[in-house]
């Protein structure tokens, strides 16, 4: 008899510490809702291929987070601890001590390692060619970061605070490394919004550029100014390739020390890919390195989307303020593409302006496309890929104004 | 107008939690930044234009030596080129039987599109099929075992 009171209580028990009492608990419906918007996630990366790289992993980080008595991520251990009057620091003693495996992966992000390491990939993927060629396109990669900074008053005015209004402002840069660099450094656990509503935000509309961009650019320009035909880039010398990474990580370094970690190793990179040398080196950082990476960056950032951060009016609102910073970013970059077209007595093209916000190479292909819809033989992706590249850079830029100015 | 103005020149930091920012702050970062990287984006077109008009002004120098140094070169030589004609083809490239004229035609372009741009001019010799110096399997382990390399 006691056999079969000890093996119920037992069960009993075990249903206790289970997930299914832990959706039962106070607040556990909010982890089933959570669960339902990761399979949305997961349907939009799927099937509909939004940038499913990343948006897939985040989405199963999202899954495995809100799954109750996993203790894959504490939330709490992230907590700053208060010293002074003005320093605060995590506990990542408690962190490596007691931490599940989504905890000490994220350690990655709150350190500001992964990031830089993508970016570390991406300039080994990138030519600089185009703009080393037309050094004038960095001026529309310089002015389509405007999304950037309209999009902190916009925050601003609802009441944000200075780390949520910078978080959110920096999706305009159409980066998502660069966003998530920023966010988890500026955002405290004060804060209403997290790390994974950002990036959520950042790659769903980066997904989404084709959509977004194209009406704007349509509505900005005129038919005659569309279809300017550009003629073609003066080729660029190897030489030339090997000085441009090293001249602009001295002088962005100088000028924004706090942009040098992702605008150094997005040059490093680039220098390892055109010195010709390394191979070895570029292939591991175009490919192992930059996948591993990924995978991390994605799952943990997903996991830092607990229900408290996004089953708020804080979600939409970040949602909100994201697809307005990137569409006047989109509109900053054409208006001075325009003013461009002037200056330069109708030579140059005002949709390339619009691949000033990041986003490689899709914002490229974007100018690309509706410049082909005036004139089909108008071949403007080699000189969209100008700006688009410099937006890389830029918002890197702007990314180190608002970390040195926040803090 | 005089508080953001005094607002813009002294709000160096924002702590993060600090909520409802005013007018002020919030001008100065948006200028601030929009500045900031302008600023550094044209230093990059003055220093990467700087350079780049130096090497396109090098290449162009290279390139008009070495036009001037064909014609130079050229002008005499044309009525010696007309004789060379007759003695080269005696000895013409060296080819082994079973090897089609397609392929000989293919390899004599793959050489003259690889060696295009040097005033050299190369000539073919001789076409042999390769003896394998290892057997199939041999070349095929090695090749597995030196992969990583």
């Amino acid at each position: 008899m006691s056999i079969i009171s000890s093996f119920l209580d037992t069960m009993a028990a075990l249903a206790r510490e289970s997930g299914f009492a832990g959706f039962m608990a106070d607040g556990g419906w909010k982890n089933i809702v959570m669960i339902l918007i990761s399979f949305v996630f997961m349907y939009l990366a799927i099937a509909r291929g939004f940038e499913p790289l990343l948006l897939l992993p985040i989405s199963f980080g999202m899954l495995l987070t809100n799954l109750p008595g996993a203790d894959l991520y504490h939330p709490d251990f992230w907590n700053y601890k208060t010293v002074g009057d003005n320093d605060h620091y995590i506990d990542y003693g408690q962190i490596l001590q007691h931490g599940g495996l989504l905890d000490i992966l994220y350690m990655g992000v709150k350190l500001q390692i992964y990031p830089p390491l993508i970016f570390l990939g991406i300039g080994a993927m990138t030519d600089f060619g185009p703009l080393i060629a037309s050094p004038k396109s960095f001026l529309m990669g310089a002015a389509a970061q405007g999304g950037i900074f309209f999009t902190f008053i916009g925050a601003a005015l609802f009441g944000m605070s200075a780390a949520e209004c910078g978080s959110i402002a920096i999706i305009g840069g159409a980066d998502g490394p660069t966003s998530i660099y920023v966010s988890s450094q500026l955002l405290t656990d004060k804060s209403t919004i997290g790390v994974g509503t950002i990036a959520l935000a950042a790659y769903t509309y980066m997904a989404l550029v084709p959509i977004i961009q194209p009406p704007i650019m349509r509505a900005l320009t005129t038919k005659k100014e569309r279809s300017v035909v550009m003629g073609q880039l003066r080729p660029v010398s190897k030489t030339e390739k090997l000085i441009f990474p090293i001249l602009v990580t001295v002088i962005i370094s100088l000028m924004v020390p706090s942009a040098a970690p992702l605008v150094g190793m997005l040059m490093f990179g680039n220098l390892l890919k055109e010195s010709g040398c390394c191979d070895r080196l570029v292939k591991t950082a175009q490919n192992e390195l930059m996948n591993i990476i990924t995978i991390f960056l994605g799952v943990t950032v997903g996991a830092t989307t607990q229900a408290d951060k996004i089953m708020n009016l804080q979600f939409a609102e970040v949602m909100g303020l994201g697809v307005v910073a990137f569409s006047i970013g989109t509109a900053c970059g054409v208006l001075l593409g325009k003013l461009m077209y002037i200056v330069s007595g109708k030579k140059i093209n005002p949709l390339i302006g619009s691949a000033g916000v990041s986003a490689v190479p899709m914002a490229a292909r974007v100018s690309q496309k509706v410049g082909q819809e005036e004139v089909p033989t108008n071949y403007l992706l080699m000189h969209a890929m100008g700006p688009n590249v410099a937006g890389v850079i830029g918002s890197a830029v702007a990314a180190g104004v608002l970390l040195a100015i926040v803090k | 107008m005089q508080d953001l103005l005094s607002s813009l020149v002294t709000v160096a930091t924002i702590s993060p939690n600090k909520k409802d920012l005013d007018a002020g702050t919030v001008s100065s970062v948006v200028i601030t930044g929009i500045v900031v990287v302008f600023i550094a984006l044209i230093l990059l077109i003055v220093s990467v234009s700087i350079y780049g008009s130096l090497f396109s002004a090098a290449a162009k120098k290279k390139a008009r030596e070495e036009e001037e140094a064909k014609k130079a070169s050229a002008a005499p030589e044309t009525p010696a080129k007309a004789a060379d004609v007759t003695d080269v083809s005696p000895a013409a490239p060296f080819i082994e039987d079973g090897i089609e004229e397609e392929t000989v035609a293919v390899i004599m372009a793959a050489i003259a599109c690889m060696s295009s741009s040097g005033a050299k001019k190369l000539v073919l010799k001789s076409v042999k099929t390769s003896k394998p110096q290892r057997s199939a399997w041999s070349s095929a382990g090695i090749v597995e075992n030196t992969r990583p390399f």
